[in-house]
């Protein structure tokens, strides 16, 4: 269970986070909407213990995480896995060093171990081709594809972290990626690994996720589902989701 | 700033440093990040720190040779370039390209690393970044500084040779036989004393930077540009401070 109690964070005395409160199980499938610069990210930073709010408490299975200490924050924080925006891959290293960073760190496999599983995972993300290319050299979509495959590498997290995974690429990769955090949470609750994606893409977020939190000027100004995100009578929110109405009504 | 953001950042700094110093001895040990280091600050820097040494050997040569002849001592240019080259010149010299090639670097390596999440995925996977990226550059930047100067002293003396020899025609083994002089451990000790202190300045100042870069790529330009600036400020005050007390050291009188 994650809940945020009254966070409040500032950068710079820009009020980010406003006194957000809000709780959601691991199996959940939740989509974080809003504007950029919002604090979107923020979130999913302040849930791994990255940085830390002003006030308010963020407890992680009902530990308190912002009074941890980096090494135990490591405890906690293996309980998700986080794909970041553009895949924050590791520039330097080519796709299989990628995937095989974190076991190489925290494993003892030999490398025949850690060549068999990323292989195992490549051919799982369909990407098995590009195994020794540079990251430079892939595109938008197998950027994102090798950051999944690095992220499901060193465990099984018990709920996955999708920063903007969708933003920049074209429609039918976005609707890759889409298909393919589907299946990593298939399944039924609470057996299956949940995932929160922040995006300012209805269509996508809808695609995929089953509850819908919009962020505006910092605070949560909309949580349900579809169904009641449909009917909300919040002006800016249906403006926000306006390409969900004209979506459904060119279908 | 405000000085309460300064008391921060200063703390910040000193802790990173202590940080870095202890991964020295804490596992796990990044050898492989060690050796690309060495490889990058080492053979990376050689060319530019053979050439400022070469021209700074031979400047000084012509310019001391000049002042000293009309005096009728200009046998004696050996010595004192010799003696500045190893105990001030040298190393502050040498610092000074090391951190304006390295120090920019590692500022904007670690600063891209920041912008681009990279360090935040390390310390989502338990990989502490402190020991994964700074210790390296910090072990790295100590141990090829030294060596730099050493090759970089060697360069500037050659130069003060060629000018001495061939523009100011003195005898070359008069030259070499003053150089001989002044290789005393006194001196050779604070010779590499001093590269070995600016190194962990370097690494530690630009690693700090590069850290800290917060703000796309105007925070990294800001990053990199701290680090040459807040190094060589560094570079200069400690060599006064390392020149003086190596003065008390050996109880020389000023």
């Amino acid at each position: 269970m994650i809940v945020f109690r009254d966070v409040t964070l500032a950068f710079n005395s820009k009020v980010v986070l406003d006194n957000v409160s809000f709780q959601a199980d691991f199996h959940e499938k939740i989509a974080i909407l809003g504007g950029s610069g919002g604090g979107k990210t923020t979130i999913l930073r302040l849930m791994l213990g990255l940085i830390f709010p002003d006030s308010g408490k963020i407890f992680i299975d009902g530990q308190d995480i912002t009074v941890l200490s980096e090494a135990r924050l490591r405890e906690y924080r293996m309980k998700f896995s986080i794909v970041f925006q553009e895949g924050a891959l590791f520039d330097s290293m080519n796709v299989y060093e990628n995937v095989a960073f974190c076991l190489r760190e925290y494993t003892k496999f030999t490398e025949e171990e850690i060549e068999q599983r990323v292989r195992e995972l490549l051919r799982r993300l369909n990407i098995e081709g590009a195994m020794y290319l540079m990251t430079n050299e892939l595109s938008g979509g197998m950027q994102r594809r090798v950051a999944i495959a690095r992220s499901l590498a060193e465990c099984k997290p018990k709920m996955m972290l999708y920063d903007e995974a969708t933003t920049g690429l074209d429609p039918l990769t976005a609707d890759n990626i889409c298909s393919l955090i589907n299946e990593l949470s298939q399944g039924e609750p609470p057996d299956r690994t949940g995932f929160i994606i922040v995006t300012h893409k209805v269509t996508d977020a809808t695609k995929v996720a089953e509850r819908y939190i919009y962020i505006r000027n910092g605070k949560i100004a909309f949580d349900g589902d579809i169904d009641q995100m449909r009917q909300t009578d919040d002006a800016e929110f249906r403006k926000f989701i306006n390409e969900l109405f004209v979506m459904e009504q060119c279908r | 700033m405000n000085v309460r953001d300064t008391i921060s950042r200063l703390q910040d700094f000193y802790i990173l440093s202590v940080k870095a110093t202890l991964g020295i001895v804490r596992r796990p040990r990044y050898f492989r990040e060690i050796i690309e280091q060495m490889d990058y600050m080492g053979m990376g820097s050689l060319f530019i720190v053979f050439l400022v040494s070469l021209f700074i050997g031979m400047a000084l040569s012509l310019q001391i040779s000049a002042e000293l002849s009309e005096m009728g001592l200009k046998m004696y240019t050996g010595k004192i370039v010799g003696l500045s080259i190893i105990r001030e010149i040298g190393p502050v010299a040498i610092a000074l390209s090391f951190a304006g090639r390295v120090g920019s670097g590692m500022a904007s390596e670690i600063g891209s690393m920041i912008l681009g999440h990279q360090v935040d995925i390390m310390r989502v996977h338990g990989v502490n970044p402190v020991k994964k990226l700074v210790t390296p550059r910090v072990i790295s930047a100590v141990i090829m500084l030294p060596a730099l100067t050493i090759i970089g002293d060697a360069a500037s003396m050659f130069g003060g040779y060629y000018i001495s020899v061939f523009v100011s025609h003195q005898s070359g083994a008069f030259y070499w036989s003053q150089i001989k002089d002044i290789m005393d451990f006194e001196n050779i000790f604070a010779g590499v004393t001093k590269p070995f202190i600016f190194g962990y300045l370097i690494a530690c100042i630009s690693c700090y930077m590069g850290l800290s870069t917060r703000g796309g790529a105007r925070g990294l330009r800001q990053a990199t540009t701290s680090a040459v600036v807040y190094s060589t400020i560094m570079i200069i005050v400690s060599d006064f401070l390392l020149t003086r007390v190596l003065l008390i050291v050996w109880g020389s009188t000023v």
